[in-house]
């Protein structure tokens, strides 16, 4: 009998954890905005899923960015869908790209936007008393944007280095008119994050960086 | 018994749930990022060959600047017909990487004649002139090694050989001689920082041939000279 209670009691408590889980989870939500895509790669390529019920787990290869790629620029565009029924505000934090070398690739090589916004669906809800804000400098598209400063070196309007800690850059009321628990196909926002480089003559070597966004309850603006 | 009948009822709720949470919501996801950046070296031409000195000849396929080097000089009479002291050719070289550089080269002399005073390749003078790195986005502080002797026509770099009265380019690497087999002619640092390859700027060096008209055996000579760069 007290084996029965014990299992009980553990499945009850899991059971509950659960449901505690689910039910704040459905607040805020992050996911995969859909299928994301790259351009003039050269031994790149990008992987995550298209459908937008499925986590934002995205690994982009940028291949080579070399003289060797001679194409101008590669561009990556990673849908990301925004759910929330509250004002929410979206953070990036960025670790990796400490290259001691000057000439190697860099953060600030690494052009880093926020654009496209749009609804996903019917159930995403359209506010009139309050946008979607992309904070600055997020809120351009540096493929697009890209310049060439005085040292020779393409400069972006923001870029991965414009990230400082977990670093605001987009923020607005309420993305969901539904209170599902679970994610569906049609009940919030998609923005396309945009990240690019231009090939250079960067020291040779290979650079990685990963970036989590996070959405969370943001300033109170009304719906 | 009533234990082995919720065993199984409890599993399925709690996978239930479990599935239910897979669908559920995330506050966060990760996007990772890589790149790659391999060694990259390329040569051009430097600009229009310089011909001087010729009697007859011309650039019959010249080079154009940031083009790749494809150039084709008919170096015209170079018996004692022609009194000029040489005939030169000066070829502008442009070099780009973004790692260390070796500049190689590797020449044939092939002449109709079938004596000794025929033109040979140690009667081809050959050097690198003045090495220069300008223009934004280059490494100004990179330096460079001249593995030849420079301009091959100067004094210092040959001489009418007393014995055998036969002009010959006696310095180091001063004649095609030397570059048989693929020999370093240039060494040295990256040459450009870390810029697009739109930019045009990068390393120039002019690369001189010259002989001496004399009294050679009389035919035609044919001269190949390819050059290669590398990133060891």
């Amino acid at each position: 009998m007290r084996l029965r209670h014990l299992i009980f009691s553990l499945f009850a408590i899991l059971t509950l954890l659960m449901l505690a889980e689910s039910g704040y989870a459905q607040a805020l939500d992050i996911s995969s905005g859909g299928q994301s895509t790259i351009t003039g790669a050269v031994n790149g390529s990008v992987t995550g899923s298209a459908s937008v019920l499925n986590d934002l787990v995205v690994t982009v290869n940028f291949g080579e960015v070399s003289p060797l790629n001679t194409n101008s620029v590669v561009k990556v565009i990673i849908p990301i869908a925004l759910r929330s029924n509250q004002p929410y505000q979206v953070s990036v934090a960025m670790s990796g790209i400490g290259n001691a070398n000057g000439q190697g690739l860099q953060a600030s090589d690494i052009g880093f936007g926020l654009q496209n916004p749009r609804l996903l669906g019917g159930a995403g809800q359209t506010c009139n008393q309050s946008t979607h804000i992309v904070r600055s400098p997020f809120n351009n598209d540096p493929a697009t944007a890209a310049t060439v400063g005085s040292n020779g070196r393409v400069a972006y309007p923001s870029s991965l280095a414009s990230l400082s800690g977990s670093t605001i850059i987009l923020s607005g009321p309420e993305l969901s008119k539904n209170n599902s628990s679970k994610r569906q196909q049609s009940d919030g926002w998609i923005f396309d994050a945009i990240l690019t480089i231009t090939p250079q003559y960067f020291s040779a070597g290979v650079s990685s960086a990963t970036l989590v966004f996070s959405i969370a309850p943001g300033p109170n603006v009304p719906c | 018994m009533p234990l082995q009948i919720h065993k199984p009822l409890l599993l399925t709720i709690a996978l239930l749930f479990s599935a239910l949470t897979c669908f559920g919501q995330s506050t966060s996801g990760t996007v990772s990022v890589s790149a790659t950046v391999s060694k990259f070296v390329e040569i051009n031409s430097g600009g229009s060959v310089t011909l001087t000195g010729n009697s007859g000849g011309g650039v019959t396929t010249d080079g154009v600047a940031n083009s790749p080097l494809a150039v084709a000089i008919n170096l015209g009479e170079l018996g004692p017909s022609n009194t000029n002291p040489f005939v030169t050719a000066q070829v502008p070289l442009k070099l780009r990487s973004n790692a260390n550089y070796v500049l190689s080269m590797i020449a044939t002399v092939t002449s109709s004649g079938t004596t000794s005073n025929r033109i040979g390749a140690a009667d081809v003078g050959f050097g690198l002139g003045t090495i220069t790195r300008s223009g934004t986005g280059v490494n100004l502080t990179g330096t460079d090694t001249n593995a030849t002797s420079g301009d091959p026509t100067l004094a210092a770099n040959g001489s009418v050989n007393v014995t055998t009265g036969r002009y010959e380019f006696t310095a180091v690497r001063s004649n095609l001689s030397a570059f048989s087999a693929a020999t370093t002619a240039l060494s040295g640092a990256f040459i450009l920082n870390a810029v697009p390859r739109s930019n045009t700027n990068g390393l120039t060096v002019p690369a001189f041939f010259a002989i001496k008209p004399q009294f050679f055996e009389n035919g035609t000579t044919t001269i190949s000279v390819t050059f290669t760069v590398t990133a060891p």
